[in-house]
């Protein structure tokens, strides 16, 4: 955080932004960091002894069934540094998504985010051209669809099947503020994010 | 059922001369920073393509891997003996000087259909004529990373030629598919590669995988997103063995040197 405010002391941003809770199977965090939080009085919630979900799993779980001073009916989850590195983590991470298919929550980069279009609805995405855009791509994960159809897209889809091994929609392009999406099988959003 | 082998030997710096298979390296430069040993891929690879922009990385990157010597002398010793894709990419300049060096250059850019890997992967399959295709295995750098939409398209190609040993690579990881028509024995090269791995069952569920070799083995085991894929696992021994009812991909990290 203090490098991204290069003018500003080092100290006035951390104590800014300093999270709530840091959550996970601690073999990461440096102890000098998290001696630094909990001093300033963030919740350190340590899940050493669960080893079978990841660290974001146990962040969504979290949100989920333990935080109550925030309105949890219309929450998103922002989930920053979920792609890129090693694959594995990365697939982890969209596979929390597929998990907890219910609940908003989006993967994001420097160059793009992915967000998951549950098959239980329509779907309509509004388009921010000024931060995304206009790559874009449609992928069915985990399961082939039978019949997506889109409006908005350079590519639109008509009742199309998509698999792996077969079609997917990537390089597709945003054509217009609204995107619409309906489809048999959970699909993966992806568009990309614009460098400013 | 038939046992195909699986090694990384291509991350060594010398490829043992017993080592089996016995394969026939090309390798596919993508437009995404070059990883740090595709010096090393090159150097393994009979045919080197790049792919678009790939050919701007090549220029660019690889007199940085070596910061002592004349970059002249590096892009000379470092020229693809293709270039190919819809040529959106690519600059004009990189494209002139490889073409004075005698780099074919396959411009695809009527073809919207397919991803810049796909015509490469293409290529190597029906054109290229002057080394042994019957035990090649294709190395893709920079194939993840960037855009999502980019890199799940380049799993897509391992699934969309599934009979081909093509390896994605990054500076932290490789993926490659293993198909269900065999069984798999992976060797693990301890020096390179390891010990973070896992299995994901693209594009369709698992009913039954199972696994010899890694910490956390599966044992007719279910997969699918949604439910259990098999991430931060970790490999035990140098010979994993997987077998599954569905195509996975295996991918297992790269040791940074």
């Amino acid at each position: 955080m203090p490098l991204l405010f290069p003018h500003e002391d080092p100290s006035d941003v951390r104590s800014r932004y300093k999270p709530e809770v840091i959550k996970g199977d601690m073999d990461s965090v440096r102890e000098d960091v998290l001696g630094f939080y909990a001093n300033l009085g963030t919740e350190v919630v340590d899940e050493s002894q669960d080893q079978d979900t990841t660290d974001l799993h146990k962040c969504i779980e979290y949100i989920r069934d333990f935080t109550s001073d925030i309105d949890k009916s219309n929450i998103c989850i922002l989930v920053a540094g979920a792609l890129g590195g090693r694959f594995d983590h990365e697939i982890g991470n969209i596979n929390v998504l597929c998990r907890f298919s219910s609940m908003r929550i989006i993967l994001l980069s420097d160059d793009c985010l992915i967000h998951l279009l549950p098959r239980t609805h329509c779907h309509e995405i509004h388009i921010q051209p000024s931060v995304e855009g206009p790559h874009c791509g449609l992928v069915p994960i985990g399961m082939p669809s039978k019949s997506t159809t889109t409006t908005g897209l350079q590519w639109d889809l008509d009742n199309m099947e998509m698999s792996f091994g077969g079609l997917i929609s990537t390089s597709n392009i945003v054509k217009e503020e609204k995107i619409t999406v309906r489809s048999d099988s959970d699909l993966l959003w992806t568009i990309s994010i614009k460098k400013q | 059922m038939e046992l195909m082998s699986h090694s990384s030997a291509f991350l060594l710096p010398t490829i043992p001369p017993d080592h089996r298979p016995s394969l026939t390296y090309a390798l596919v430069v993508l437009n995404q920073r070059l990883p740090r040993f595709t010096p090393l891929l090159w150097k393994h690879a009979h045919l080197h393509l790049c792919a678009d922009g790939g050919a701007n990385r090549v220029y660019d990157e690889m007199p940085l891997l070596f910061p002592h010597e004349d970059p002249s002398d590096v892009r000379s010793r470092y020229k693809p003996e293709v270039i190919k894709g819809d040529m959106d990419s690519v600059r004009e300049d990189v494209l002139g000087f490889y073409a004075n060096l005698g780099t074919e250059v396959v411009d695809e850019s009527q073809d919207q259909d397919t991803t810049d890997l796909h015509k490469c992967i293409e290529y190597i399959r029906d054109f290229t004529s002057d080394i042994d295709k019957s035990n090649i295995c294709i190395l893709v750098a920079g194939a993840l990373g960037g855009r999502f939409d980019h890199e799940i398209g380049n799993i897509n190609v391992l699934c969309r030629f599934s009979s081909m040993r093509i390896i994605l690579l990054s500076d932290d990881c490789l993926i490659h598919l293993l198909p269900r028509t065999h069984c798999h024995e992976i060797h693990i090269q301890p020096s390179v590669e390891g010990p973070h791995c896992g299995l994901v069952p693209i594009g369709m569920p698992s009913k039954s995988t199972t696994t010899t070799g890694l910490q956390w083995d599966l044992d007719n085991m279910e997969m699918s997103f949604g439910g259990l894929i098999s991430t931060s696992n970790i490999v035990k021994e140098e010979k994993i063995t997987v077998r599954s009812d569905s195509d996975l991909l295996w991918t297992i990290s790269i040791k940074k040197q």
